[in-house]
């Protein structure tokens, strides 16, 4: 299997990077493979996702729809593959944002530690219990709502869960005897941090990349189910069980075809999240019994 | 001699002062200008020219000092002043009064029954660990993390309204119509909270005085429910306060779903019309409310248990 091969990618890329573990740059080139996989799904759609013939409405699944058409005469399957690479692309964005300034916040008040670190952990703490819809749904309402307002409003809520679980790895690794090693050595500050400490925190960071992703996925189908980020007709999951809440009676699969998707979409997820997980733990014992 | 109390105390009050700011700057931070958008809507929809737009700006005190705003809009506030809604012309506050109880009663009942699941499953599956009750739970909380609840609510819906036709799938009124909508929000936390028991449980009956009791003659369950539980309420308590954001997320939805007028479905009702005024109301009311339970918790829990009251 090809994600399973992605694996043997990890010696390779290491060589380009020497201080990142290869086994990190195999996890990482098992999910930009598993990211690439989805991203490719809409050149496998047997039709085109947006073209509506009223002709074919409510067509049954069959040969030429595989899973029939909604109430507009669209291709069910063909929106879906499409709603995958939306899906992907905007939760990764997301994710990308959250983290880059989730882990920037949190590495800094991890190293800075004192007054700061305190009111910056306070606010993040303040803000991750907030009811994160109900803020979202706000924020990018104010923003006015289309796709790039629900990607903003959901990285503002998601970012805080980052800069907790970085500040903690960040103040757990700063005492290890390594990053005392090299500051003995004499080398400087951010050479440390991105040369030493980097490295040892890129894994745990990708575990909670992939779980967060699926919270992410999980919100903005919620949101669009109710109307923000996505135009109507436009093929994304959510907004897909929206339009087809008016047939869930006479046409059920219509609803259920994309929820199914999620769900799936999600256990696929969290599941990768287990993998890296245990990955991880691998690295982790390696350092007992170095084997690359 | 409250001590803990207070502390928390000044921390909620901080927490609505923060809240009263950022729900003060939405409206000056969205996109476009603030005044135009008033007066877009005042005037039926003609674009106001750029001396009307000054004129009215002045004449409201729109071009003070953003802090002097901020305590005159404050001030509005506490004499129940939330704005004018952009869409019906009426008092926000009206409309939220109309709307607020019929939230609480869903949030209320759907918490209690999130609670009545919770608590006994929690405790089933302290009591055998790895067992079949156990291995049900968990499972169950791990396919509900995968499910978007609105999806799950459809399916509830098409079950049993549309299908067994027990139900009614929209509207309020009668108890038959708040029955989806409670499992609904009950079902997307019990299993949290039925975990958090377990596990609190278990952590529980690792200490000294549950293995006195048990030596001193006491059964497995006598020891559980009056030795085990007591301690475990103060935790379950603090989590029950902090799954209320839940308890409002879910709401949004299944208010929306349902059909239920409550204010989840008018915050989405005035985003997508783009009613600002009411936005910031339904803002300021949800976290209030959220901010306002924790601090309940808090005071349930030092009631409840003497050494939260102690001084820290």
């Amino acid at each position: 299997m090809a994600l399973a091969q992605s694996f043997a990618l990890g010696p390779i890329l290491g060589r380009f990077a020497p201080g990142v573990s290869r086994r990190v740059w195999g996890l990482a080139a098992f999910v930009v493979v598993a990211i690439v996989a989805v991203l490719i799904l809409p050149f496998f759609a047997p039709n085109d996702p947006f073209h509506s013939q009223f002709l074919h409405r409510l067509q049954p699944p069959g040969l030429d729809y595989p899973l029939g058409t909604d109430a507009m005469g669209r291709c069910v399957f063909s929106r879906l593959l499409y709603g995958a690479r939306l899906t992907t692309l905007s939760a990764l964005l997301v994710v990308a944002l959250a983290a880059g300034f989730g882990s920037a916040v949190g590495c800094l008040t991890g190293m800075c530690g004192g007054f700061i670190d305190r009111v910056v952990m306070r606010f993040c703490e303040g803000v991750s219990v907030l009811p994160a819809l109900a803020i979202c749904m706000i924020i990018s309402g104010v923003l006015g709502l289309g796709l790039q307002a629900v990607i903003i409003a959901l990285a503002a809520v998601h970012w805080t869960d980052y800069a907790r679980v970085m500040r903690n790895v960040v103040m757990v690794e700063r005492g290890k005897t390594y990053v005392t090693a090299a500051e003995a050595l004499g080398v400087p500050g951010h050479r440390i941090a991105m040369r030493h400490i980097l490295p040892n925190i890129a894994a745990p960071l990708l575990t909670l990349g992939t779980y967060s992703l699926s919270w992410v996925i999980l919100s903005f189908a919620g949101l669009s189910f109710l109307g923000l980020g996505v135009e109507p007709g436009t093929p994304e999951w959510g907004r897909m069980i929206a339009e087809s809440r008016s047939h869930l009676r006479e046409y059920p699969r219509l609803v259920l075809a994309p929820g199914l998707t999620i769900v799936g979409f999600v256990i696929a997820i969290n599941m990768l999240g287990d993998v890296i997980g245990d990955r991880f733990r691998d690295t982790r014992a390696s350092y007992f019994h170095p084997k690359d | 001699m409250a001590y803990r109390l207070w502390v928390r105390l000044t921390h909620a009050l901080a927490l609505i002062v923060f809240i009263s700011v950022a729900g003060f700057a939405l409206l000056r931070l969205m996109p476009g200008d603030f005044v135009e958008i008033l007066l877009l809507s005042q005037m039926d929809g003609t674009l106001p020219d750029a001396s009307q737009v000054a004129r009215f700006a002045e004449a409201n005190g729109l071009n003070d000092p953003l802090p002097v705003q901020y305590f005159r809009w404050l001030g509005a506030l506490f004499q129940g002043d939330m704005g004018i809604s952009l869409v019906t012309r009426a008092p926000v506050i009206d409309d939220i009064v109309l709307r607020i109880g019929k939230s609480m009663t869903l949030a209320v009942a759907g918490m209690g029954l999130a609670l009545l699941i919770a608590i006994p499953a929690g405790i089933l599956c302290a009591l055998y660990p790895g067992g079949r009750i156990d291995r049900v739970c968990t499972t169950m909380t791990v396919i509900g993390m995968s499910i978007p609840n609105f999806w799950y609510a459809l399916l509830l819906a098409l079950l049993f309204s549309l299908v067994l036709g027990w139900l009614p799938s929209s509207g309020h009124g009668t108890l038959a119509h708040a029955v989806l909508p409670t499992l609904v929000i009950a079902t997307s936390i019990a299993g949290v909270l039925a975990r958090y028991i377990r596990s609190s449980l278990l952590e529980e009956l690792t200490e000294p005085y549950i293995r006195t009791a048990r030596a001193k003659g006491l059964g497995k369950i006598r020891t559980l429910l009056h030795h085990g539980v007591p301690n475990v309420v103060p935790g379950v308590l603090t989590l029950t306060g902090l799954q209320f954001a839940r308890v409002f997320d879910g709401m949004i939805i299944v208010e929306t779903l349902f059909a239920w007028p409550g204010i989840g479905r008018f915050l989405v009702e005035s985003l997508l019309n783009r009613d600002y005024p009411a936005i910031q109301g339904c803002f300021l009311v949800i976290a209030t409310a959220y901010i306002l339970v924790n601090l309940a918790v808090d005071v349930a829990i030092s009631i409840y248990d003497p050494r939260a009251r102690e001084i820290v």
